[in-house]
């Protein structure tokens, strides 16, 4: 019990702690915020990128999608620090721009959903954006804005692996951003298309950022796209869509590895793992065993702190 | 007695020994009160001593809003009371949901009103921040009573003013009337004219708006009357009105205060959100210095964790 209030006190100091440091950052003043990492050994960006790299070890990456949307608004800087605190190893944020050209955190198309404005992110300004409120799970007005991408990648920066969801038609000012705020080396792009498309659409960022193929194995084409990437390019990663778990093409993921891609799949939804998905877990968190038996070892969660315990408890996670 | 007989002789002691063991062990532990009427206990004698914790829509953060994990989460935390939400269906059951229709919180469309509890079973409750489809169904208020009983309150929201028979029908059926806090924002007189006697028989604890502007005759005409023992305290400013009753009037009468930290507009803004923003002592040590004995969430666990840090959560400190 002792423990437990020790937990619960220091993660509330952290959190307190966060949040003077962004008020200190509101000054415009690109002073990097000072983070006060619960964590006592946090693991490098430098240890991340290489657990990245390399698909043959057996550390898990887990990564959280939205951010840490339970407990602060979905692709808040609020969201992403807890990630970091919690030992999460790469967040997952959409980017969308505004009509005068802003690149700002959004997951739908509309504010409506998610903030106090209403509209869709491409007819509004960057001003009126920056006077709304950010809404909680349940919808209610938090103290939180919206971010820009600039400040989330600050926040990123030296910490936290990224996967930036839905920036793929905007990726030149996207690419401006994270080279601007030296974050090139932790980003990770993912798209659904073929090599021959990627190379032709995005070729001069693959030797620059991370890119990751999605691939459902119920394309009759999965084998093939898996193929090409692999004779052509192999990537850091392919992600599967795994609506079945009796697809043969999971007996593949080994070999993947072998060649030198990660494989990750989604444990959001019982459509992407076959039926093996987080609200599952959270009644049982053996669930997740499906994901260790079948080689996989990066998982996108929505439940992050289950995840991050299971695989702790089997030495797979730092 | 030879061998074999030896050997019946001590089965037949052991058995003696084990069943007497048994029948000696419970009586040990006696008919003990259940948590449930120990929460009871503790809200009907308010203290500085003992925060009562009341945890809002269950844990919503860690499962879908006003679904039984969210509610089973609670218990885990070690919540007293949780907070939900229940409309009628077409067909006459009550079910926990919060907006008039369906269409945030699960996968179906359609005011609860319009659709028969079948219906509402057949769609899936959606988690926070309208990610997916949890698994869990739309519970009745009956599987909650039966989920919580012996283990946590309920308090019951959006039943006050139009469902409270059929509640308290449910309640009668599976044994918790005593499990169940009512709320309201009718007065008395209002409550009486619909309800009777059966206002009596239920726990009622009516809320104190600082827009009413009889909110001080409100409050008195309930005393003379139903004599609640509790008041869910509303002040959307340091100055209003009912947070000033419940500074005096109750306080000397020895009435439980309730604090809600949710929103600003709710406690003058010493909300969940400045806790976690600015420092717990900044906003749930406020409120905790303005007198409240109790405090409804949006962060459960959290808080239990401020609380025991102060000393504030010492179950057994009625039991003397």
């Amino acid at each position: 019990m002792k423990k437990y209030i020790f937990i619960t006190t220091m993660s509330l100091l952290g959190l307190a702690g966060c949040r003077e440091n962004k008020v200190q950052e509101q000054g415009n003043d690109p002073v990097e915020p000072q983070v006060v990492q619960s964590d006592a050994n946090p693991v490098s960006i430098d240890e991340l990128i290489a657990n990245l790299e390399d698909s043959h070890n057996d550390q898990v990456i887990v990564v959280a999608h939205r951010g840490d949307w339970r407990n602060a608004p979905e692709n808040s800087l609020q969201a992403i620090q807890n990630c970091i605190d919690m030992g999460v190893d790469m967040v997952e944020i959409d980017v969308r721009q505004t009509k005068d050209g802003q690149l700002v955190l959004m997951h739908d198309v509309t504010v409506d959903r998610t903030t106090t404005g209403t509209g869709k992110v491409s007819e509004l300004t960057w001003e009126y954006l920056q006077s709304l409120q950010l809404r909680d799970g349940i919808g209610h007005s938090t103290p939180h804005k919206i971010p820009t991408l600039e400040e989330a990648l600050e926040v990123c920066k030296g910490k936290i692996l990224v996967n930036l969801d839905k920036s793929y038609d905007i990726f030149d000012k996207c690419y401006e951003v994270m080279e601007k705020t030296g974050t090139q080396n932790q980003v990770v792009i993912k798209g659904g298309i073929p090599y021959s498309q990627v190379k032709e659409e995005f070729g001069s960022y693959l030797d620059k950022v991370f890119f990751m193929p999605i691939v459902r194995l119920n394309d009759p084409k999965a084998k093939q796209h898996i193929d090409e990437y692999l004779e052509q390019a192999i990537p850091v990663a392919f992600e599967f869509t795994v609506p079945q778990d009796t697809i043969s093409l999971i007996g593949d993921f080994d070999d993947i590895r072998e060649k030198g891609a990660s494989v990750w799949v989604n444990s959001l939804w019982p459509q992407h793992n076959g039926g093996n998905d987080d609200e599952k877990a959270a009644l049982d968190p053996s669930v997740y065993e499906w994901f260790l038996e079948n080689n996989i070892d990066m998982i996108q969660t929505d439940r992050p702190q289950i995840l991050i315990d299971f695989l702790r408890s089997k030495n797979l996670h730092r | 007695m030879d061998t074999h007989q030896y050997k019946i002789m001590g089965l037949v002691i052991w058995f003696l020994v084990v069943s007497l063991h048994g029948v000696v062990g419970q009586e040990a532990h006696g008919p003990e009160t259940s948590r449930a009427e120990q929460i009871l206990q503790h809200l009907k004698n308010p203290s500085e001593d003992y925060i009562v914790v009341i945890s809002h829509r269950g844990d919503w953060r860690y499962a879908p809003e006003n679904s039984l994990m969210a509610i089973q989460r609670c218990i885990d935390l070690g919540v007293d009371v949780i907070e939900l939400d229940f409309r009628l269906t077409k067909d006459g059951h009550l079910v926990a949901m919060h907006d008039y229709t369906v269409d945030r919180t699960t996968n179906g469309k359609g005011k609860v009103s319009e659709l028969t509890l079948e219906e509402i079973k057949s769609f899936r409750l959606k988690n926070a921040a309208g990610v997916r489809y949890s698994g869990q169904q739309v519970p009745t208020l009956e599987e909650v009573m039966l989920l919580v009983k012996g283990k946590i309150m309920v308090n019951l929201d959006k039943t006050e003013s139009k469902w409270v028979r059929e509640a308290y029908e449910v309640l009668q059926r599976t044994g918790t009337v005593g499990h169940a806090i009512f709320k309201g924002n009718d007065d008395v007189k209002t409550m009486r004219d619909k309800y009777g006697s059966l206002m009596d028989s239920i726990i009622y604890m009516p809320k104190l708006w600082p827009e009413n502007p009889d909110v001080k005759n409100f409050h008195q005409d309930y005393e003379d009357d139903l004599d609640p023992f509790y008041y869910e305290t509303i002040f959307d400013t340091e100055d209003a009105e009912p947070l000033y009753i419940a500074k005096t009037i109750m306080k000397k009468k020895g009435d439980g205060f309730l604090a809600i930290a949710l929103w600003d507009e709710l406690c003058a803004g010493r909300t969940d959100e400045k806790a976690l923003l600015e420092g717990p002592d900044s906003a749930w040590g406020w409120l905790l210095e303005q007198g409240a004995n109790a405090i409804m969430t949006d962060r459960p666990e959290e808080l239990i964790g401020y609380l025991s840090g102060k000393g504030l959560r010492n179950f057994d400190s009625l039991k003397e």
